[in-house]
């Protein structure tokens, strides 16, 4: 829908506030990053040369880097499917409840409203070694638990806590979906002879679909990008490389090991990524989805 | 053999509402059974009782003389056809029309035959590989039928179709459904708030108020005696006139100066009703009833005039004439009203039963 102001200057002023917002805290840092991309600066920051695409030919020539795609790929897609699968699971069952349905509802979405450091913390207690009760519960059934020194271990348990807060929302936006699905399309599906199983195949999922790809955008871009706090307060990237993601190594690289040109190199390389994946996602899968 | 028999069906909710205390219903083979009711009376929840969608809390459900009480809506061997049509959005209307014979495991080739037969039957062979929002009102409806159609069921259940097509439409529909009920011979229940559908589609009518059944027979049984006040004011339209009076040594007391010659009743305090067709107009001084006109709709073919009759003292009861032609009385005009014997309708005031002359 088009709406014409008579005014010229009126909507300008009206965009204004926003616009500020984004160039200020979008566009000149994220201005300043492409900048600084094409210098190599001294550890003190008191000199800076220019060196092309030095930064960038570097980072394609490292195996570290290839590495933290390929973590972040893992990590990414496991923490995008393993909520959704799990979100979508509760809140099939909680549009199940009809007593007290407002308890498991509120319940199942608080874990969203926990800051994602606390949450790291969280399960970084829950699975320490030595004392976590997890850990401990893995121990007494044979599994032998210590993600300082696994690192599959380690990812694991990123992944798991990085999914755990992101069920909620997910869950939320499937809950309200299929409340959305009319009954009598349930109904109709089970006097054509459908079961519960097949009618959630057939029925419930594919019109749960719009939502479903909604969230998988909404997911990856959080594992891809927002998941800083989470690695930084179980794992802190480690042990070794095993669960530096791409945003991980930005940090590492440019505040810890100081390299401010590779790290705005990677933020570069970061930005043009998440563009593709949002064109990509939205041009030609959305097309598909919809019913 | 009946084909579908209700017996002492009842349905209470778990918070301990009875919405239908108990019906007894035997449908006959290619029977077309319309539920009649105001909303709330239990008629879709009857229904739905049928399709197993609601449980039974008691009674039988009897479909070709098998129980089905606790059979699963698949196992019963029904069709519904519902309100909002139901359709599957994220199919064609093939698959829609295809979904149920594929659940059964039928194969390929006589699903296409089967589908193609009822589509080419409704109309809808252009129509197969389009997606449900690219349909009309109208389509929509077709193809929720032919989704029933196709499987060849042993019961098919209408819950109000119609009502969400608009007025010429469901004219339209109203006679396809019949003609094609006609031609399948498949015994229909079929659910209704609108008392024109509920006499023009049904070879029976089961009129529904809170739960019980009123009054179950043909249309025009119903339409010529009415079982009780809420048939009588429930079937034609507009509804029966009814006025509560008083019978005394065969004089019919219809108000303070308005006395009819009548028959006895085995009671005094009765409901007199006549229906807005049944009366004549006359000269003042002929009349049997005067009627002081508040409101005149005048519909081309025939007028409704809309007034009251006085009656005791101040009391006034509405009364509506329906005369064919057109008529133009003055708003506040007394006319003469001739309400002949042979079309009264007389119910007991106390439990507003119909009664008949002793």
């Amino acid at each position: 829908m088009s709406v014409y102001f008579p005014q010229k200057f009126l909507p300008y002023l009206l965009l204004l506030p926003q616009l500020a917002v984004t160039a200020i805290f979008f566009l000149w840092p994220a201005g300043q990053a492409v900048e600084q991309a094409f210098y190599q600066e001294d550890a003190f920051g008191l000199s800076r040369d220019f060196v092309g695409l030095d930064n960038f030919t570097e980072l394609f020539t490292s195996p570290e880097y290839f590495a933290s795609l390929k973590t972040t790929m893992v990590f990414s897609f496991s923490v995008a499917f393993l909520g959704l699968a799990v979100a979508l699971w509760l809140a099939v069952m909680a549009d199940r409840v009809i007593r007290g349905a407002m308890v498991y509802q509120t319940l199942l979405i608080w874990p969203y409203a926990v800051a994602p450091a606390l949450a790291g913390v969280l399960w970084w207690i829950l699975f320490d070694p030595s004392m976590g009760p997890v850990a401990l519960l893995l121990e007494s059934i044979g599994i032998d638990w210590n993600h300082f020194i696994n690192g599959d271990q380690a990812m694991i348990l990123v992944v798991i806590s990085a999914t755990w807060k992101q069920i909620s929302y997910n869950f939320l936006f499937f809950l309200a979906g299929l409340q959305a699905i009319p009954r009598s399309l349930i109904e109709a599906a089970a006097i054509d002879g459908a079961g519960p199983t097949k009618r959630f195949w057939d029925i419930v999922f594919p019109l749960l679909s719009p939502t479903t790809f909604f969230l998988l955008v909404v997911n990856l871009v959080y594992a891809f990008f927002e998941t800083f706090g989470v690695i930084d307060a179980t794992t802190q990237g480690g042990p070794g490389q095993s669960t530096t993601t791409m945003v991980y190594k930005v940090f590492n690289d440019g505040f810890v090991g100081l390299d401010l040109g590779s790290s705005a190199a990677q933020s570069v390389v970061l930005m043009v990524i998440v563009g593709l994946m949002t064109v990509v996602q939205f041009r030609y899968i959305e097309r598909k989805v919809q019913y | 053999m009946s084909d579908l028999v209700l017996r002492n069906i009842g349905k209470t909710y778990a918070n301990g509402y009875q919405a239908i205390p108990s019906i007894d219903l035997t449908i006959e083979e290619g029977e077309f059974i319309v539920l009649v009711g105001p909303s709330g009376c239990g008629k879709s929840t009857l229904l739905r009782m049928v399709a197993g969608l609601e449980s039974i809390s008691q009674g039988d459900l009897l479909i070709k003389g098998i129980q089905v009480n606790n059979k699963e809506p698949a196992e019963r061997d029904i069709a519904m056809v519902f309100q909002n049509y139901a359709l599957y959005p994220h199919m064609s209307v093939y698959d829609n029309m295809a979904y149920g014979l594929k659940n059964r495991g039928e194969p390929k080739s006589e699903i296409e035959t089967k589908v193609n037969a009822v589509a080419q039957m409704l109309g809808l062979e252009e129509l197969l590989t389009r997606k449900p929002r690219q349909l009309s009102g109208g389509q929509r409806q077709r193809v929720a039928m032919g989704r029933a159609m196709v499987r060849d069921p042993k019961v098919f259940l209408f819950d109000e179709p119609l009502s969400n097509l608009d007025a010429k439409l469901r004219v339209q529909m109203r006679v396809e459904i019949r003609e094609l009920q006609r031609k399948l011979g498949t015994t229909t229940l079929y659910v209704t708030h609108d008392q024109v559908e509920a006499m023009t589609l049904a070879d029976r009518l089961v009129v529904l108020n809170k739960g019980h059944a009123e009054q179950v027979g043909t249309p025009m049984a119903l339409y010529d005696r009415p079982a009780s006040t809420f048939v009588a004011q429930f079937i034609g339209s507009p509804s029966m006139n009814l006025i509560p009076c008083t019978v005394e040594d065969g004089v019919l007391q219809l108000g303070a100066d308005c006395q009819l010659a009548s028959p006895q009743f085995s009671t005094d305090k009765i409901m007199w009703g006549i229906r807005p067709e049944h009366v004549d107009i006359v000269p003042l001084q002929d009349a049997d009833l005067n009627l002081q006109v508040k409101a005149v709709e005048a519909l081309g073919a025939e007028t409704l005039i809309h007034g009251s009759v006085k009656a005791d003292r101040d009391k006034q009861y509405p009364f509506v004439v329906r005369l064919s032609g057109n008529h133009a009385p003055d708003i506040g005009q007394l006319i003469g009203l001739k309400v002949p014997q042979h079309a009264w309708h007389v119910f007991d005031a106390e439990t507003t039963k119909r009664i008949e002359a002793l």
